[in-house]
């Protein structure tokens, strides 16, 4: 009898159904205000900003709605084993994929206000860092959807790249900072939201540790971070 | 230290007749540890619940192989008496059956029967029992009324009261609370807690967050097979076998 056999009570599949498929989506939303929040940051643009600023409101909403959903299954159903994994994983996948959409409003609020400053060729640096934060996400939602502990698993060896990346752009950034100058709030800025989408890369591993969780039982928070600590330079910020 | 093998089902089978209704069974049962034995109807379950304490031997046609040991002794070894078995091991039914008596001589009934009259040990062990569990406070100012003045969930604290009179080293429960209110069921739950500290309990049961209050290690058991046995949180958590997610999950046909 295989444990994707139809559960007795058809409500409570489709309650479960409804419920994975609203993390993804919350993911995907999350994804792709972050997306905007770049774009508008490199596009210069201002309706774009205030459009993400504005759509946070619908991110905090779709966390509200997964604990709820999360609340009445635990409430009706008392489900153990993988669903109560999933259960238990969302609700904390989805309080990890609001602080990212925080992060993206947080990066529109600055290129909103980078805007009213003339342009810098610095703002460039972002992208790499941009991408490989959103190749985090995108791969932890997967992970998340496909139930893939493997992918999960090794997201925090990858988030180091990330760091690593973050460090340099800091650095340059910082340098640039101290020469002073007309640009420099600019600068500072462009500091802050490169820490940003570094902070998005460490969210996106959180969602991988759920994905590992919901797949395997398998609690993996601490151990991975030590590993992923341990295997990269002394000098590392100690992983959040 | 507690014994890990207290009881031991050693490649256990047993037929009704030409049925055979359970297939080499192996178990270590902890000592001081609540057991739940779960899985559907026909599993068998209470037949092997019943087995701890030969209660089969009754019916007509039953056979079996392998053993059961009770703290090392087999309980099919040819010397044992099965009444002196029933004093080591107590047992609780579904259904709550106190007899027509008072809930005193209730309590008190196996050790008549075993000739033991004493006053003064007879009050130590009423009030021991009763207290043990969880209905002292409740019943000590009527221990003459009848036993079927108490309400159903005191009626069953009246049976265990009953059952551990002896001091068992064994306590078998056939669903205890399936008669009961949530409340009662509660109550009862709670005093198995209490009562592992003295006892090893057994306890068959439909209801799943039953076994994943009350137990310590959960055996699901189907089509007369052991299917899976582990603590419990693991078995609820993450059963390692498919058949067993699917029975707790509610994905069962």
């Amino acid at each position: 009898m295989p444990p994707n056999h139809p559960h007795i009570i058809r409500d409570f599949d489709e309650s479960i159904r409804k419920l994975s498929e609203s993390v993804i989506s919350m993911g995907n939303q999350s994804r792709l205000n972050l997306q905007r929040a770049v774009e508008a940051l490199i596009q210069r643009d201002i309706d774009r900003c205030k459009a993400v600023i504005a759509d946070d409101s619908e991110i905090d909403e779709a966390e509200r709605s997964v604990d709820a959903m999360g609340m009445d299954i635990l409430l009706r159903f008392h489900p153990v084993a993988r669903d109560l994994r999933l259960v238990i994983s969302s609700m904390k996948a989805v309080a990890s994929l609001e602080r990212i959409s925080d992060h993206a409003v947080n990066i529109a609020k600055r290129a909103k206000k980078m805007l009213s400053r003339e342009e810098i060729r610095e703002v460039r640096l972002i992208e790499p860092i941009y991408l490989m934060a959103d190749e985090l996400l995108r791969d932890a939602l997967a992970s998340f959807a496909d139930r893939d502990s493997t992918t999960g698993r090794n997201l925090a060896v990858r988030d180091k790249e990330l760091d690593r990346a973050h460090k340099r752009v800091v650095a340059t950034l910082s340098q640039l900072l101290e020469e002073g100058g007309a640009n420099s709030e600019s600068y500072l800025h462009l500091i802050l939201i490169v820490r940003s989408l570094e902070r998005v890369g460490d969210l996106a591993v959180n969602v991988g540790e759920d994905a590992v969780f919901l797949d395997a039982a398998e609690d993996i928070r601490y151990a991975q971070r030590r590993y992923a600590r341990e295997s990269d330079d002394p000098d590392t910020d100690p992983a959040p | 230290m507690p014994r890990e093998d207290f009881i031991a089902v050693d490649h256990f089978s047993f037929f009704y007749g030409p049925k055979q209704a359970l297939y080499g069974i192996d178990m270590r049962i902890p000592e001081r540890q609540v057991t739940a034995l779960i899985g559907p109807s026909g599993c068998g379950k209470s037949t092997l619940l019943r087995n701890m304490n030969r209660m089969n031997d009754l019916i007509d046609g039953v056979r079996h192989q392998g053993d059961i040991r009770l703290n090392g002794n087999s309980l099919y070894d040819p010397k044992v008496e099965v009444i002196s078995l029933r004093k080591r091991v107590g047992m609780v039914f579904q259904k709550y059956n106190p007899f027509a008596k008072s809930i005193y001589e209730n309590v008190v009934f196996s050790l008549r029967v075993a000739g033991r009259n004493r006053k003064k040990e007879l009050d130590e062990v009423v009030e021991r029992s009763l207290r043990s569990a969880a209905l002292w406070d409740e019943v000590k100012d009527r221990l003459h009324d009848s036993a079927f003045g108490l309400s159903g969930g005191q009626q069953q604290r009246l049976c265990i009261a009953r059952a551990i009179a002896n001091q068992p080293e064994i306590l078998l429960m056939d669903e205890p609370c399936a008669a009961l209110d949530p409340t009662a069921t509660l109550k009862i739950e709670a005093l198995i807690r209490e009562l592992k500290e003295q006892f090893t309990i057994v306890i068959v049961t439909h209801n799943m967050e039953q076994a994943t209050r009350c137990s310590d290690r959960t055996a699901f058991l189907y089509m007369g097979r052991l299917i899976e046995y582990g603590p419990t949180l693991e078995v609820f958590e993450n059963p390692k076998q498919e058949e067993t997610e699917a029975y707790i999950s509610g994905r069962f046909s």
